[in-house]
């Protein structure tokens, strides 16, 4: 017995050692994960029937009233984005203008969540894209109010997310109001997150708004963090203490956004937003000369001609368009059809 | 014991897979730092119950799914479920002339082992848990001992599992 027992605690030994400091078990970590993921999905069984069952009985005034207050949503939300649209454009042209390659536009896919880990010391919650679905180590993760964290462990169909507030979580921030850099730590706590190393005289205040800076070549640029909830000046200590809450709902979002990192350079995706600009233009063209040969039903070969030269020359604006704004930056003349042009980049 | 085949194993598989699923199910969160072990303790009830059957190994088998469904280290969780396991081996035969009290009592050193063990090991790895809690888990454990052996000792004779 003595003896199996000094085998076992030896292999143990062994396997943490490996896994811990070498990637060799990764792959047969994953497998394993294949293998025991629907242990996740039936755990989780009871709560999703719960969930169908309240949705089955909901009853229809509130079904009608949450419809009314979505449409008043969507109805706001889309104003906003058409004014997003044309400040997206401007300032890809203003960064192109500048020769940064900083992303605007990002690919997210929707994963949602199957499990929260069982240790309570720990934030990590499993999500159900896996690598079958591109997910890679290291991606972050949002919901729709702010980054979550990232992804630390992938499986086939399925995909581990390490939170922001785990204790071994550390995030790059950026006081939206100022650009004041810091380091955002997780405390273990979901509601709380605090500044590292913030210099006790720095212009940092309560409400202060921290998205990510994007300078650990890990989270995209710009997506809301947390809100500094107090600042606490204290003689004793070399930095100020700065709490934060984090914006997203880390232990209430079911569904989570996982973000792809536009890799094309800038000069491709003006070529790519002409061209899709191209296209637009073409089909409302041939829109136009439909609708004219409807209404001048007798001269037919009249109208039909004058469109090709039309097609033909609407490309030869689109290509100049990310060039334009050279000569006149802020000039947003150019911007009303762009945001045709969104669908065709995502 | 002795020149029994063994009959109705799948009964002990399933109960281990049972404890892995109720390891995982979701809690309230103020249920969560006490939440059972629950591989520990049915397998605890199985060593005692048949030693010859289950031991060490698949102890280690066992920890190593609890492993790769929480995440933590390959080697963690089964490096401690079979030193539980031979805790219990080694105090079987006295263990099982106990009354149901002073069994909980002793699987409460051997859980509340169970746990220091966990938390030097998470230690290790760079998370360690600010407060005392993590002894929680084996008193919640040892308290529920009684209920789980009863239910696993009428699954046992009902099925006549050997």
């Amino acid at each position: 017995m003595g003896v199996r027992l000094l085998v076992l605690v030896v292999l143990s030994a062994t396997l943490m050692v490996v896994d811990a400091r070498f990637e060799s078990l990764k792959p047969m970590r994953s497998q394993l994960g294949l293998v025991l993921t629907p242990f996740y999905w039936l755990a989780d069984f009871p709560v999703r029937m719960w969930d169908g069952a309240t949705a089955q009985f909901t009853s229809r005034s509130e079904l009608l009233g949450e419809n009314e207050k979505l449409k008043a949503e969507a109805l706001l939300m889309q104003r906003r984005l058409q004014k997003l649209a044309a400040l997206t454009e401007q300032n890809v042209r203003l960064r192109e203008l500048l020769n940064s390659s900083s992303l605007v536009d990002e690919k997210v896919l929707v994963g949602e969540l199957i499990g929260v880990d069982p240790n309570p010391f720990t934030h990590r919650i499993l999500i159900d894209k896996g690598g079958k679905d591109g997910v890679f180590l290291g991606q972050p993760v949002l919901d729709a109010r702010g980054l979550m964290g990232q992804v630390v462990e992938v499986m086939p169909y399925t995909s581990r997310v390490l939170l922001l507030t785990d204790i071994t979580h550390s995030i790059p921030v950026q006081v939206n109001r100022n650009g004041l850099r810091a380091i955002a730590s997780g405390t273990g706590n979901p509601e709380r997150l605090e500044l590292r190393h913030v210099a006790d005289t720095a212009d940092i205040k309560e409400g202060d708004l921290l998205v990510s800076s994007g300078l650990g070549q890990r989270f995209p640029a710009g997506y809301p963090v947390a809100v500094v909830k107090e600042v606490v000046h204290d003689s004793g200590q070399p930095f100020a203490i700065v709490r934060a809450v984090p914006t997203a709902a880390l232990n209430r979002s079911r569904y989570v956004l996982l973000v792809f990192t536009d890799t094309r350079t800038p000069e491709q995706r003006a070529t790519d937003s002409a061209e899709a600009q191209e296209k637009v233009d073409r089909q409302a063209e041939q829109k136009a000369a439909e609708a004219l040969q409807n209404e001048g039903a007798g001269s037919a070969p009249a109208p039909v001609a004058t469109p090709a030269p039309a097609g033909a020359d609407a490309p030869s604006p689109a290509p100049t368009a990310p060039a334009k704004p050279a000569t006149t930056p802020a000039k947003p003349a150019a911007t009303p059809a762009k945001p045709a042009t969104q669908g065709e980049r995502r | 014991m002795i020149g029994l085949r063994p009959r109705n194993g799948w009964v002990i598989w399933f109960s281990l897979g049972l404890a892995l699923l109720l390891s995982v199910a979701p809690l309230p969160d103020f249920m969560e730092v006490g939440r059972p072990l629950w591989p520990a303790l049915i397998l605890t009830y199985w060593v005692l119950a048949l030693p010859h059957r289950v031991g060490m190994t698949t102890a280690w088998l066992l920890g190593l799914g609890v492993d790769v469904l929480y995440g933590t280290l390959l080697g963690q969780n089964a490096l401690i479920l079979t030193l539980v396991t031979f805790l219990v081996l080694n105090l079987h035969q006295r263990l099982r002339m106990f009354p149901m009290w002073q069994q909980s009592l002793v699987l409460l050193v051997v859980f509340g082992l169970a746990q220091l063990v966990q938390l030097w090991l998470n230690a290790l790895t760079g998370n360690r848990p600010p407060t005392l809690a993590f002894v929680l888990p084996a008193l919640v454990s040892a308290l529920l001992w009684p209920w789980v052996s009863v239910a696993l000792r009428g699954v046992h004779q009902r099925l006549n599992v050997n």
